[in-house]
């Protein structure tokens, strides 16, 4: 398998010199050029064998890790209370520093697209692209901004042992959180299209759009799910005014998720109407 | 800034942005009161990552609007009126706030006639009277916060 378990002072058995991560990273990549040339409908070959190596990794990686699944799961309810394996890691900034970075990265690249396509038109956004209405957008940046107070506020109330409080804040943060997939892919984007207001073939503003608003949108869900996760544990009373690192490392990624939107709402709706 | 304070300064530029977006327009003779200047004098509790949060809150609001170049210095202005306030704090944070109007004021007295072709006096009167009334109102809630609310939860604190 390609991985070593070490066990640190606490106990915590930490898992390295993995070599999966960098395979997957590999099969990404070749998937990535694989459906460009399947796309394209150039070198047909190579790229199913492409996303064929691709997708054998993957199925390589599911399979040698799928059979520590079942005792992870077990060991994961009977992690005690209060102690400092409740919640490992603890500190995990560096990750979520590095996962911020990624995400930077990404994002830079999608807005980096969007302005160099905004550059070639003399007008922005294109005649012929409807003013967006943008109260269920509103709506969102109030949710976004409830909700990140509302963690906050958990966590400090965390800090200060109040559990019954932390509890109450961080699912009202989930629900906060679910809200905004709901109101996007359910209300927002099926009004847009079903009724042909606006949709990915209308014009590059159209494409920009959905794009962008989607690959956020993603992101949130895996913010939601970040946060259903965290309150699983916290039921479980896996958190305390010590080990609280993962749930400040959720709501980092969240206010990461926030600010993006802040750029999306400025750019897309409001930039909409000029 | 820590990464704990992260939050706070994305909770900041989204005040700023979201309410100067999202919000109506208040209009003060030539000049549309920002309401996301109110929270400037809590920068003299949250420190240095409201500051942040704010400026970028006034980048993100510009780029929504299509603004001539020289308005998107605004920020830059503003952070500078923001960093007053911030190392004003230890002394008084009125007189912080006094000079971020001062600051800000000029800044679009100068800016305003060129941008919006207003005349240089209305633009100087009503920039001046539209960020006071933000800041003071900001500066009351700063008050209040600072004698009722922040001297309990220490108490809590304390007890616990």
């Amino acid at each position: 398998m390609g991985t070593a378990a070490e066990t640190s002072r606490d106990g915590v058995h930490y898992y390295e010199h993995s070599i999966w991560p960098a395979l997957i990273a590999f099969a990404t990549g070749l998937t990535a050029v694989g459906f460009f040339f399947l796309m394209k409908g150039v070198m047909l070959v190579a790229g199913f064998l492409l996303v064929s190596a691709s997708a054998l990794i993957l199925a390589g990686f599911l399979y040698s890790d799928t059979r520590n699944w079942s005792s992870a799961l077990s060991k994961f309810g009977k992690i005690p209370r209060d102690t400092l394996v409740g919640a490992f890691p603890v500190d995990i900034s560096l990750t979520i520093q590095i996962i911020i970075m990624t995400e930077l990265l990404l994002f830079g690249g999608a807005f980096g697209m969007y302005f160099a396509i905004r550059e070639q038109f003399a007008l922005w956004p294109p005649p012929g692209t409807p003013i967006l209405d943008d109260t269920i957008a509103r709506v969102q940046t109030l949710i976004l901004i409830s909700s990140s107070i509302l963690v906050e506020w958990a966590i400090w109330q965390l800090k200060r042992g109040r559990l019954k409080a932390f509890k109450a804040g961080l699912i009202g943060t989930t629900i906060l959180g679910a809200l905004f997939p709901i109101l996007q892919f359910g209300v927002e984007w099926p009004h847009l299209i079903l009724n042909n207001i606006l949709t990915p073939a209308t014009n590059f503003f159209g494409a920009t759009f959905y794009l962008l608003t989607g690959i956020h949108g993603a992101h949130v869900l895996v913010g939601v799910i970040a946060y259903g996760y965290t309150d699983i544990r916290a039921m479980m009373g896996q958190y305390s005014p010590k080990n609280h690192g993962f749930v400040e490392a959720t709501s980092t990624y969240w206010h990461f998720v926030h600010i993006i939107w802040l750029f999306l709402f400025a750019l897309m709706w409001q930039g909409s109407r000029v | 800034m820590k990464l704990e304070d992260f939050g706070t300064f994305v909770i900041f530029a989204a005040i700023y942005a979201a309410s100067t977006l999202g919000l109506p327009k208040v209009l003060f003779l030539a000049y549309h009161i920002e309401i996301g200047v109110i929270p400037t004098a809590f920068v003299a509790i949250f420190g240095m990552p409201a500051v942040f949060g704010l400026t970028l809150g006034q980048f993100i609001a510009s780029i929504g609007f299509e603004v001539s170049p020289i308005a998107m210095l605004s920020p830059a202005i503003s952070f500078v009126g923001l960093l007053v306030v911030y190392f004003a704090r230890k002394f008084s944070t009125l007189a912080g706030c006094v000079a971020y109007i001062i600051i800000t004021s000029l800044w679009l007295s100068y800016m305003l006639p060129i941008v919006s072709g207003t005349p240089p006096n209305v633009a100087a009167y009503s920039a001046f009277a539209g960020q006071s009334i933000a800041v003071i109102i900001g500066y009351l809630g700063y008050l209040v916060a600072v004698r009722k609310i922040l001297p309990r939860n220490t108490e809590t604190a304390l007890k616990q």
